[in-house]
């Protein structure tokens, strides 16, 4: 039996604890905050994909009664910043590299007078020719983005491991072809935004809805050229981050720069505009060709990779994400020969940036395409080869990847069963298809300086209840509730009696946010060490009030005794109170921390991304129109090894809701610019799944535990977008012989391209 | 340039209560609701009444507030999430979601559970088709859906119970704060 069924608050379904204010519609979301004196701040951007500002005149914005600060870069110390590559600013410093970008401010007493100030703003552009493909900008003569990137390259990598060209002579079967993704807008349903504000002693207090609120506050203090300390984050309620909110934009900066300028707090909320146009940074598009190469009975034996990912126009987060795309998915698989190469390209378009599954789903679904073409040209069901490569516990990917606990195989049965997969494929009816594909995700990943970790402190109260301070924040997936399971469980009190604070970069100490699926591992083991110590400052006084010695001590439903003798017991609050209200008494609090035992990537990229890796499989059955090219999904099936799984309703909620955005990105989304410029830039035009586009989905869990782990868990929530697109497109393939290569799948493309197959077998 | 126009003086009925408020004619039902009457629960997720974050009901009826002129809500009857609990109770659809979980970052909650129970209100007894073509106007892209029709299915099924996992102690504790509900 799993281990998780001798637990009594984990692997319980609870509700969360915030319920009560979601349903209710009291939790404060960045918009809902009002602060006395509240200014509203309207954002000028550039409206040209390339441009020199020759000059800006903002005499008349000034003038316009109401205005309380107008700023430009005059008002920053032009100092460039970003996640990796300091090559963002502010404000435009010379020129604007994208439409949306920022070039001046408007603090004003209400947002009508703000707008009209901005639009009063004199800007006088020098329009530079632009370009808009990261393969164009590669080319000798595109026009140069960054004076110092020659021909646009941010990043470029070439790594091989093993010998490929040995190994592709050694091959039965060579499949090579080119995939194409696209960039994916977050669409969460709140913008992003911030309420900045500026006191004489020099101290900004920034309230904003960030993913990440230390990291929000490096950059911040990076882009004013302050100290870390001079800058205070709170996150407010998040409604949907994604990795949409992870502090790479300039939302709070501007509020920031208004604030101290116009000396009073600074409101700016993105409209749903602007957040298309500069606000969350999209998916990172990606052209992946690859080669590989099997043997007769299905075995990979070599893979050859070139990425070219779009960055847009400011770095962000994607030379992290173009390194996760060209190496990540060798860990699913038992590789021994590969070559990954990588280039990472600037445009003149918004930059991109993380987007759920950080560059595994572009990866995935050039790879898990590639892999899925063998299976057809070998004859050999995709599952019996998916099955035959699969990694194992202790497998070391080609790139240092070390694996722990891993249930792919698991996933794979339970993925057969759910499906039905063998009855199915020997049965295929005309027009219907199955697909499949697997998937490797982390649960954390050492990219932020050599630190993967997090830290918590908890304090019990006199009435017993304990209060969890945690910097890393709550973005909606329920990871607070998770939090306080995993110190009730360590306590050994009701999950009713454990509280987690709102992260607060003043209150809290250092950890690195939602992004990775990182929280329920490496926070979860940080909450868990600070609840250990806890436990040992109550076992200590309540052996004296019992007279027993501390290691004979449990402690149960918030009761503390000695094992085998219930009758005689203290509670909690009967505990803290008594090692408080007593000469040299002292308060319960202990801070707790842990670091994933994952190493940085070397030079060469070689290291352990992360301290333990979650793996998964997916399958569809689809339908296809032949008349029309519609494609309806029959059925689709999700086996998830996340370890103990903490929470079910959260998890369940992470794996239905990263389908949700996988069936979007596959078959529904998509954004139509024209030299630069997103046509249209709203929900009218950008679909978004709605819950008629929601195919029957049957999920479930891999009894699995993660011996680095909380009570054996490991990450979760980005695992299920990862292989979505791939799925759908080889079922698509399987039904009707056709192939997109760049996404979205749209009936259109499977309409010509099926036009096109009859035509050539005329 | 800016064009004021005079402020007008209206009445606005919300959840049984008259607000007095003076906004310009062109002030969104959605702005009256957040800012002059400070009902923050109602949001505003696209401004093009396509999300359903800013659902309201007037007189009963469906419609984005994002797209409602205030003052043309005059003498109506506007519901928003805020009407919803009564004394710390909270209302079966608010129950089935916190059941079931259907709410991650809970910005369309307010939405979704106005739309449903504009939806129940009307026709206690959908079909699960019915309620996805009726709540396919309230946008998510945090569930994905599956349990928000598992929360409005267990109204229309009568399958919510009060007390559930570990809360309990909450949920009594919340009660016994208004002794006048036995």
């Amino acid at each position: 039996m799993s281990k998780a069924e001798k637990f009594s608050v984990v692997g319980q379904k609870v509700s969360r604890f915030e319920g009560y204010e979601r349903v209710a519609g009291e939790s404060r979301f960045i918009a809902d905050i009002v602060v006395p004196g509240m200014l509203s701040g309207k954002i000028l951007r550039s409206p040209y994909p390339h441009a020199r500002i020759v000059k800006i005149d903002t005499s008349k914005a000034e003038k316009v009664r109401g205005v309380r600060a107008v700023v430009t870069a005059e008002d920053t110390i032009k100092r460039g910043w970003g996640a990796f590559f300091p090559d963002q600013y502010p404000l435009s410093e010379g020129k604007s590299r994208y439409v949306g970008e920022e070039v001046a401010a408007v603090a004003a007493i209400d947002g009508d007078i703000a707008e009209e100030a901005v639009d009063l703003i004199d800007v006088e552009w020098d329009e530079l020719p632009a370009v808009f493909d990261a393969e164009e900008a590669m080319k000798e003569g595109a026009p140069l983005i960054h004076e110092d990137k020659e021909r646009n390259i941010a990043m470029q990598f070439d790594v091989e491991r093993g010998d490929i060209q040995r190994a592709f002579a050694e091959s039965d079967l060579i499949v090579e072809d080119t995939f194409e993704s696209m960039p994916q807008w977050h669409c969460a349903i709140e913008t992003i935004g911030s309420v900045a504000d500026y006191d004489t002693s020099g101290k900004y207090t920034v309230y904003m809805n960030t993913q990440t609120v230390f990291m929000a506050r490096a950059r911040i203090a990076a882009a004013l050229g302050i100290r870390e300390t001079d800058v205070r984050i709170i996150q407010s309620a998040v409604g949907g981050g994604f990795g949409g909110k992870s502090s790479d934009d300039n939302n709070a900066i501007v509020a920031a720069v208004l604030a101290r300028k116009a000396g009073k707090p600074v409101k700016i909320i993105n409209t749903r505009e602007e957040e298309f146009l500069a606000g969350s940074r999209p998916r990172v598009n990606m052209k992946i060709w690859v080669r590989m190469g099997f043997k007769k009975d299905g075995r990979i034996r070599a893979k050859h990779t070139r990425v070219i990912a779009d960055n847009g126009a400011y770095c962000g987060k994607a030379p992290a994400i173009t390194g996760v795309a060209a190496l990540r998915h060798d860990t699913c698989y038992k590789y021994s020969d590969v070559r990954a190469q990588a280039f990472l390209v600037y445009t003149n378009k918004i930059p991109t940036g993380a987007f759920r599954g950080f560059g595994n789903p572009s990866a995935e679904w050039a790879v898990e395409q590639a892999i899925d073409k063998a299976c057809h040209e070998l004859g050999i069901d995709p599952l019996d080869l998916a099955r035959l490569n699969a990694a194992d516990p202790g497998y070391v990917s080609p790139h240092g990847n070390r694996v722990q606990s891993c249930e792919l195989k698991q996933c794979l049965d339970m993925t057969e069963k759910m499906m039905d997969w063998k009855k199915k494929w020997a049965n295929k009816k005309p027009n219907i298809g199955m697909g499949l594909a697997c998937t490797v995700h982390v649960s954390g990943k050492r990219h932020f300086g050599d630190y993967d970790g997090s830290s918590a402190t908890i304090k019990v109260n006199e009435d017993g209840k304990a209060l969890i301070l945690s910097g890393e924040g709550e973005v909606g997936q329920g990871v607070f509730t998770a939090m306080c399971q995993i110190a009730a469980e360590e306590l050994g009190v009701l999950l009713e009696d454990v509280e987690i604070s709102s992260a607060d970069t003043d209150l809290t100490t250092f950890c690195l946010g939602a992004f990775a699926s990182r929280l329920t591992y490496v926070s979860g083991n940080a909450v868990r060490d600070a609840a250990g110590k806890v436990k040992e400052q109550l076992f200590e006084t309540a052996a004296e009030m019992l007279e027993a010695r501390a290691e004979d001590l449990v402690c149960k439903e918030g009761r503390i005794f000695v094992q085998e003798a219930e009758h005689k017991s203290v509670t909690v609050a009967d505990v803290a109170r008594a090692r408080l209200f007593r000469r040299g008494g002292a308060p319960i609090v202990a801070s707790g921390s842990f670091d994933a035992d994952s190493m940085s990537q070397d030079a060469s990229r070689y290291g352990n991304e992360s301290g333990a890796y979650n793996f998964g499989c997916q399958a569809a059955e689809v339908a296809v129109d032949p008349d029309t090219g519609q494609v309806k999904v029959l059925n689709y099936v999700v086996a998830s090894d996340c370890g103990t799984v903490i929470n079910p309703i959260g998890a369940e909620g992470q794996v239905e809701g990263a389908i949700a955005q996988g069936i979007g990105y596959a078959l529904i989304e998509g954004i139509r610019m024209e030299d630069g410029r997103p046509i249209n830039p709203n929900f009218g035009d950008y679909r978004i799944p709605s819950m008629r586009d929601m195919p029957p989905l049957t999920h479930g869990f891999a009894q699995s535990y993660e011996p680095t782990g909380p009570f054996g868990a490991k990450g979760l929530g980005e695992l299920g977008m990862d292989p979505t697109a791939a799925v759908i497109n080889n079922a698509i393939f399987d039904a009707v012989g056709v192939r997109i290569k760049k996404l979205p799948i749209t009936p259109e493309k499977i309409f010509m391209a099926l036009r096109e197959k009859e035509s050539q077998k005329k | 340039m800016l064009i004021r126009t005079m402020k007008r003086q209206i009445v606005l009925t919300v959840n049984g209560e008259e607000h007095d408020i003076e906004i310009e004619p062109n002030r969104l039902l959605l702005q009256a609701l957040r800012e002059d009457i400070g009902l923050t629960g109602t949001k505003e997720g696209c401004s093009i009444g396509v999300c359903g974050a800013c659902s309201v009901t007037i007189d009963g009826r469906l419609v984005s507030s994002c797209l409602t002129l205030a003052v043309g809500c005059q003498g109506k009857e506007i519901t928003t999430i805020e009407g919803l609990a009564k004394d710390g109770k909270l209302h079966p659809i608010q129950q089935a979601f916190l059941e079931y979980g259907g709410f991650q970052c809970g910005i369309c909650t307010p939405g979704q559970i106005i739309a449903a129970k504009a939806l129940l209100d009307s026709q206690p007894n959908p079909s699960e088709e019915e309620v996805k073509e009726w709540m396919s106007g309230n946008l998510c892209r945090c569930t994905g859906y599956y349990k928000i029709l598992e929360s409005v299915m267990a109204v229309v099924q009568n399958k919510i119970s009060t007390e559930h996992g570990a809360r309990k102690g909450q949920a009594a504790r919340i009660q016994s704060l208004y002794k006048s509900d036995s």
